[in-house]
């Protein structure tokens, strides 16, 4: 589904991404885990292009992303992303946040542009807040709000940058648990996460990136158990 | 002491009348010089090359010479550039969006690039077209962010419009002239103009704060 050929990326004299190649297949779930500034992140924001890549290849279903002349807003249509700090439109009612890119980029009706938002609200359990402004919901509200508003593009692959880093730990399970419901549903999900707990439970790989490279690539129980390199050795001695 | 604004009260309706004008040559000029202000803003946020060039150009003329002599030069160069036979009001207004439209860009220009960056990637993670994203997404919120400072701008058009009697149309300002000459008194007509200033600066403030309220109904 998502193909990545040893791409890099530098911003001025960094290095941040320094050749990584990988492949998502479809209704996989990837956690990509790596110590902080590791370049995890921007590997992710490559895969929609927020970051174009300074080398290498990107294919999403055999489509090279990272061609000049593709259509970037047509590839970004397919790929929802749900941020550390939401970035719900804090102008328009929740509502109105599930609706817009539908009906203003898809050409959607309003009325079936509602009926789904409102379907997908009740999914992440907040149908009786359709109508207040994102400002009145606590950080887990906006963050399963956001994973509504990026669903209702029906998108075939789901990124998710650190969606739980800014939560209060209260809030965390939430929003994790709309994650899970989301996985089980097949889709196609690459998570960036220093949820350990999480990534071992839900994903069906393990991908540990440290200083722009892909070190290991493995399933979750043996990556927790038995690490390889021992830049993953030292970094689970550290996080758990 | 000598006052006599027994002498005026006849004047008074003709003085009122002036208010006309400076509403007429304001309110047209500040809604076409907040479009086009939007407008210059949005070009120099493109970084759109000849054309970002020219918006950064255009700005620093119109705020780099008085405003008396830009309306000067529109009224009475106009004609002789053209051969079009310019109206005071079109002069008026002319001036002063193309003015304002300077002021106001860097304005919007500053509320726009206080926007929350991660505001642009959501709607670029959306797929929403750039056009779509400026207008409904970002400028909405840039807007917002400036609203005090549009209101000054207004205020400060609607006080500056009185330079418009130097052309000879007919505000408050103007008429308070010509009642001047009429009965040889400066105080009353111009304590009168002065009181129709700043009641019409007071009741745009109030109107200023009742729409900024509204605004921050999503906070």
């Amino acid at each position: 589904m998502i193909k990545i050929e040893n791409i890099t990326k530098s911003f001025g004299q960094l290095n941040v991404l320094k050749g990584i190649s990988t492949e998502i297949g479809k209704g996989e779930v990837v956690a990509i885990i790596g110590p902080s500034g590791s370049g995890k992140s921007t590997l992710l924001r490559c895969m929609n292009l927020l970051e174009v890549p300074t080398s290498g290849k990107i294919a999403i279903n055999g489509q090279d992303i990272t061609d000049p002349n593709a259509n970037v807003m047509a590839i970004r249509q397919q790929i929802g992303m749900v941020f550390q700090h939401f970035h719900l439109f804090p102008h328009m009612t929740v509502l109105s946040n599930l609706t817009y890119a539908p009906m203003k980029v898809k050409g959607m009706a309003k009325s079936e542009a509602e009926k789904k938002a409102r379907e997908l609200l009740a999914r992440v359990g907040l149908a009786d807040k359709a109508d207040v402004f994102p400002s009145r919901l606590s950080g887990g509200q906006k963050q399963r709000v956001a994973i509504a508003r990026s669903l209702v593009m029906e998108p075939q692959i789901m990124l998710f940058d650190e969606p739980t880093s800014a939560l209060d730990p209260e809030m965390v399970k939430e929003v994790l648990e709309v994650m899970k419901g989301l996985a089980h549903t097949g889709m196609t999900m690459a998570i960036v996460t220093h949820e350990m707990r999480f990534a071992e439970e839900v994903s069906d790989r393990i991908l540990f990136i440290d200083d722009g490279r892909l070190l290991e690539e493995t399933p979750p129980k043996e990556f927790f158990q038995n690490p390889k390199s021992e830049r993953a050795k030292q970094f689970l001695e550290k996080v758990r | 002491m000598n006052l006599d604004f027994a002498q005026i009260v006849p004047y008074i309706p003709f003085i009122l009348q002036g208010i006309k004008g400076t509403l007429l040559v304001t309110l047209i000029s500040v809604v076409l010089g907040f479009v086009w202000g939007s407008i210059l803003a949005l070009i120099k946020i493109s970084k759109f090359g000849p054309l970002n060039w020219l918006a950064i150009a255009y700005t620093s003329v119109f705020r780099g010479t008085p405003l008396i002599l830009q309306l000067t030069f529109v009224y009475f160069a106009t004609p002789q550039l053209t051969g079009y036979n310019i109206s005071q009001l079109e002069a008026a207004v002319l001036t002063f969006t193309l003015n304002s439209g300077a002021y106001i860009s860097e304005t919007i220009r500053g509320g726009i690039m206080a926007v929350d960056k991660g505001q642009w990637e959501a709607a670029k993670a959306l797929g929403i077209p750039y056009r779509r994203m400026m207008l409904d997404i970002i400028l909405p919120q840039g807007i917002k962010n400036i609203l005090p400072a549009l209101v000054n701008e207004t205020i400060a058009l609607l006080k500056e419009s009185a330079l418009v009697s130097t052309i000879g149309l007919s505000d408050i300002m103007q008429n308070a002239n010509v009642v001047k000459g009429a009965i040889f008194r400066y105080f009353e007509p111009y304590i009168i103009a002065g009181t129709l200033y700043y009641v019409m600066v007071m009741m745009l403030t109030w109107v200023a704060r009742v729409v900024e309220r509204r605004m921050r109904r999503s906070d």
